[in-house]
Parts: C-alpha cells; structure tokens; sequence
C-alpha cells in the first residue's frame, strides 16, 4: 500500500475532510453554534453529539462552524501574505539597486518583529474583525516570502535561458511571463502551504485569547471558554469540551503540514531549477 | 503516523524547519546580515518597537482615552482621577512630536502608565511577573534541550532505523498541537486524573514556607508547564541536532577516525555530535525568545502560573490596554535583544561564520 505511506495522501485526506466540513457547515451542524439549544453542560446525547457548554450551546454545532472560521480566516491570510510577498520580492529582485535595498531593509526589519505579541496587541487595539485577522496573518507572513522569491529571481535572471531570451530581445514583461513565473510557481506554492498550518496556529492562538471575529464561532475560542470555566476540570466536562476543539487545531495543523511536506518533494524547486535550461526550452 | 515514510518527513522538514517554523512564533529567521548592520538593524528594530506602542492608542477610532475606558469597568470609566491620570499620561492636548518626545522620555525614566484593572503603575507589575516568566522559561528550555538534543543524536546516528522512525513520528506530531492543548491535557492527565502535580498557581497562596519547603513548593508548581514548553520545543531541537548529526555522517574525519579504529562512542558523541550541535545552540536562544513570547502566554493562562502571559490573557479580557502594551514593550524588547545576542554568539561560536 504505497498511499499509506505517502504524506501527501494522509494529509489530503485531512485536509479534504476539513473542507468538506466547512463547506457543508449549515448541513452538518444541527444547530445554530450560539443559539441556546439545551441545558447548560449536558452531557452528550443523541441531541447534543458532543453536549452542551456552561450556557448551553451545542458543542458539535460550534465545532463544525469553527471548521469554517479557521479555514477562512487561514487560507485567506495566508494567500494574501504569499501574494504580496511574492510581488514585492520579484519587484525588488528585478528593480535591483537602490529599491532592492531598501525592500530588504524593511524586510529584516519586519522579520525582526516579535510576530505574536504584535499581531496580538494590534488585534486588541483595533478589534478583531475577520478581515483584520487576515491582514494581521499576511502582515507577519509577506517577508518570509519577499527574501525567498528574490533570491529566486536574482538566479534565475544570471540563468542561461533568461540570458539567452533576453539577448533575443524578449522584453522585460515577457521574461517575467514566459520564464519566471513558471520557475517560481513551485517555490510560491509550497511557501503558501508552508504558512496554511503556521496561519492556523495563528488563528487558534489568538481566539484562545478572546482575539477572534466577534460574529463567529472558532476553536481556539471554544478553548478560551473552556479554559475560563471554573469547573472545568472536576467533571467529565473536558472530555467533550476541550479535546475536540484541540484535536481538530492539531489535526489541521498536521494535516496542512502532511500536503505542504508531500508537495514540496514533488514540486522541489531546486530539482526544477537546476535541471532547468533544458528542461525548459523544450517545453517552450 | 508510523505509516508516513519516516527519513523522508524529516529530510524535508530539516529543510523548512526553521524558515517554515519561525516566523509562526515569533522569531526573527537564522541569517548572516554583513557586520556593518548588526547593531543598525537591532537600532531600527527597537526604534520600530517603541513607535508602533506609541501610535497604536493613537490610531484607534476615536479618542484613545474614551476608546480605553469606555470597555473599562463602567465604575472605573466614570472615576475622574482615572480620566486625568489617563489624559495627563498621554498628553492629548499637545502637539504629536511634542507627546512623542515626552513619550520616549518616559519610557527612559521606565514610566509604562497605569493599569485601568489593577490601579497600579504597569512597570510594578511587570517587576512582578517577570521572575516567574523567566523561571518557566529558563526551566522549559533546559528541559528541551536535554530530551531533544540527546534523543537527535540518538535519531541521526542511527538515521532511517526503528527508534529513528518513531521519534521522527513523534516530534512531527508534536509540532502540530498547539501549546495551549497541551497544557490542558497535561494538566488534566497528571494534575486531575493522577494528582501528582498541583494544578494551577506558581505556589501555594498565602504559604509562609521558607528554605526547602519553599522552593519544593515552586518547584512542583513549575514542573506541568515546564515539562508542557518543554516537549514543544524540544521537537525543534530534537529535528536540529538530527539533522546536524545526519549531515555529519559522512564526513571525512569521520572516516578517518574509523580508519584509524576510533572508538565508536568516542567518535558519536566527540565528533559527530560535537559538530551537529553548533545550530543547537542557537536554537537554544531562539527558543528562549519563543517562551518569552508566543508559548508562554498560552501555557501561563492553562496554568494561572503568574507570569506576564497570564497578565497578557487578562489584559485582554479585560481590556485593559495600558497594561497590555507594557507587556508587548518588555516582551518584545527581550525578545528582539535575544535574537541579536544569538546572532552575534554564533558567529563566535563557529569560527566558519567569522570572514
């Protein structure tokens, strides 16, 4: 059975299941996640698949709809911060000089920034709104991936192919389409899956600190409630309260990770690259 | 997990590691900047810190002050004093350079404000929560390093064997839960279920223990959220010291000491080992500074260990914003000073870094 052993497969399905779950969220939850559905802490039931929390919201509901909430507000930060990133490296690798410099200056600057401590203090000041968890996400991922593309494309222009295109008297725009961004496709979307768990950890951090999107329901908030009852550890309660909001932030985080590390060996840059002249002038 | 190809995870993990893991918790990633900058960039850094605690009240909708005591409790919102402390504090009715200057001067002669939930100046309380916050994290990274580190050499000596294989599964699960869902299954395992350890707190309250009573008595406080920083990070530096070991496997003075019929053990541990372990150390840095900022505030609230974490927690409960850029300040300032000690140790560390 190869697939058993292949990271790819475990984390797809994973992360398959997760998805579903969002997407199917109204379906699949039996109630709304802050409606008051029953007694308060009942135990679970046929009713209350994974009981009632201190003022009587059905968990399962809440975890269902956290799936989504994650999700978005993951995924979405994420992309942002890899899209910007990615454009301001390849801006400063192509620019070069002056403008180079100073891209790089402020991306030392910015990684040189506690990520956590800022994106929380920022979160409480202006109000954790999804989108301001998104920006918040992106703002702490873009250097990361500005230095990698850069570096990326300061190689690729000392390439023989791009050399070679640009002596034919390929434009600066039609370098950039035709040989660049196929090159730097792979490293941006392992770089993406890369920060998808990180951007999950992020999220579940936050809400467990009361920093999530007031309209919504999350897991990691699930465990800020949990964890701020006063009782919590002296019934059965932390058996349906606490471990199924923190297996399923693990759970997508491992899975996010298994995908990421699956499709890094696959789309292995340097394998690319370094076969790439060749390999490239014949598919052009 | 034994079912995931074990060398291959952690080949390619050993490869994103620190890139991929880092900025997720607060660390600035592992690079050589020219000499020049060193200090500049750490100058910057701090100078970027202190404005960002200076506009951040500032660009809030709003009056900062309204916007801060309005989520107050409403008897302190309504509490003059509170008002003017509050007003004189961050000097509204003045210019923004003037208020600039006088901000920064504050923070020299260590003036952080006032806390709106405890009444008290912030630097009081930072003074009193620090010592616990280092403690946890000078104990939780002592721990890492002893289990990861051995349990690295042990792994990548042996590399794509059965011990291998299954610490490898190990520590890539680990990395994956999250602080805060450790602590609570730690607590709820050995606190709860078992009673071996108390369940929350630093120590007892209200003790008048001295001597040896005293500290067995932080001690065992300290040991669930310890052990809980402890097993995260020390997949960081279990995965490190692998790796190193793995890429000194074949290494010419390693052939020639076998050639030479050098003792095996002398040749792990002496040799390999003592190589593989130089990205160690900076971890260990790097890992201080990860306890000092992301970890600690989660694994400090499971615990109500009273520490600067929990004071975040509760700052942000309660809105209480003074006091939570106090905590952003000290956090981050020890955080980014950390780094640049790191950076700078290395190169001493490893004559191959110094040009």
């Amino acid at each position: 059975m190869k697939a058993l052993r292949s990271p790819l497969a475990w984390g797809g399905a994973v992360v398959g299941l997760l998805v579903t779950t969002a997407l199917f969220a109204p379906l699949l939850a039996p109630y709304d996640p802050h409606a008051i559905s029953g007694e308060s802490l009942e135990e679970p039931s046929l009713h209350h698949l994974l009981g009632t929390n201190g003022i009587g919201q059905d968990l399962f509901s809440q975890l269902v709809w956290g799936t989504r909430s994650v999700l978005v507000v993951a995924v979405a930060g994420a992309a942002l911060g890899t899209v910007v990133g990615a454009l301001l490296g390849a801006a400063a690798g192509l620019a070069g000089g002056f403008v180079d410099t100073l891209a790089m200056r402020v991306v030392d600057v910015v990684l040189a920034l506690p990520a956590l401590p800022l994106v929380l203090v920022i979160a409480a000041m202006v109000g954790p709104s999804r989108a301001v968890l998104v920006l918040l996400i992106s703002l702490v991922g873009w250097p990361v991936v500005a230095r990698l593309v850069r570096g990326q494309v300061l190689s690729l222009r000392q390439r023989g192919f791009v050399v070679l295109a640009r002596g034919f008297g390929a434009g600066r725009w039609d370098v950039v389409r035709r040989h660049l961004l196929p090159a730097l496709a792979p490293v941006i979307i392992s770089r993406f899956l890369v920060w998808v768990p990180a951007a999950i950890f992020f999220e579940a951090g936050l809400a467990f600190v009361g920093l999530s999107d007031p309209g919504g329901t999350t897991w990691g908030l699930m465990l800020n409630e949990a964890v701020r009852f006063q009782g919590l550890y002296f019934t059965r309660l932390w058996v349906w309260w606490v471990l199924p909001a923190g297996l399923a932030i693990t759970l997508a985080v491992l899975g996010f990770t298994l995908v990421g590390i699956g499709l890094e060996t696959r789309l292995n840059p340097r394998a690319r690259v370094a076969s790439g002249p060749g390999r490239q002038v014949r598919r052009g | 997990m034994a079912a995931v190809r074990a060398t291959a995870l952690s080949d390619t993990w050993a490869v994103t590691d620190v890139v991929a893991v880092a900025p997720a918790i607060g660390v600035a990633v592992r690079r050589r900047r020219p000499r020049l900058g060193r200090l500049g960039g750490y100058a910057v850094t701090v100078w970027v810190l202190l404005s960002i605690n200076f506009f951040l009240p500032r660009a809030m909708p709003g009056d900062p002050i309204e916007a801060m005591l309005a989520s107050a409790p409403s008897t302190t919102a309504s509490d003059r004093q509170q008002r003017e402390a509050a007003a004189r504090y961050y000097g509204l009715d003045r210019p923004l350079p003037q208020q600039y200057f006088s901000y920064l001067g504050g923070l020299a002669r260590g003036d952080l404000g006032f806390s709106i939930r405890y009444g008290r100046p912030v630097r009081d309380l930072l003074a009193e929560r620090l010592p616990w916050t280092l403690l946890l994290a000078l104990a939780s990274v002592a721990m890492a390093t002893a289990v990861g580190v051995m349990s690295g050499i042990q792994a990548g000596w042996r590399r794509g064997g059965r011990v291998d294989a299954i610490l490898v599964g190990i520590f890539t699960v680990l990395r994956g839960v999250p602080p805060f869902f450790l602590g609570s299954v730690a607590a709820f395992l050995f606190a709860v279920k078992l009673g071996w350890f108390p369940l929350a707190g630093g120590r007892v309250a209200f003790a008048d223990d001295r001597g040896f009573a005293r500290v067995a008595d932080i001690a065992s406080h300290l040991v669930l959220p310890a052990a809980t920083l402890g097993v995260l990070l020390a997949a960081g530096q279990f995965l490190t010291a692998r790796a190193g070991m793995v890429s000194e496997l074949g290494a010419d003075y390693m052939l020639l000491g076998r050639a030479k019929g050098m003792d095996e053990r002398r040749l792990k541990y002496a040799y390999a080992a003592r190589n593989a372990l130089l990205p160690v150390v900076t971890l260990i840095a790097i890992d201080l500074t990860v306890t000092a900022s992301a970890a600690v505030i989660f694994v400090e609230q499971i615990f109500a260990y009273p520490g600067i974490g929990r004071l975040i927690f509760d700052s942000v409960t309660f809105r209480d914003y003074p006091t939570l850029q106090g905590c952003f300040l000290a956090l981050s300032l020890i955080v980014v000073t950390l780094n640049f000690l790191a950076d700078g140790l290395y190169g001493r560390l490893d004559p191959r870094t110094r040009t």
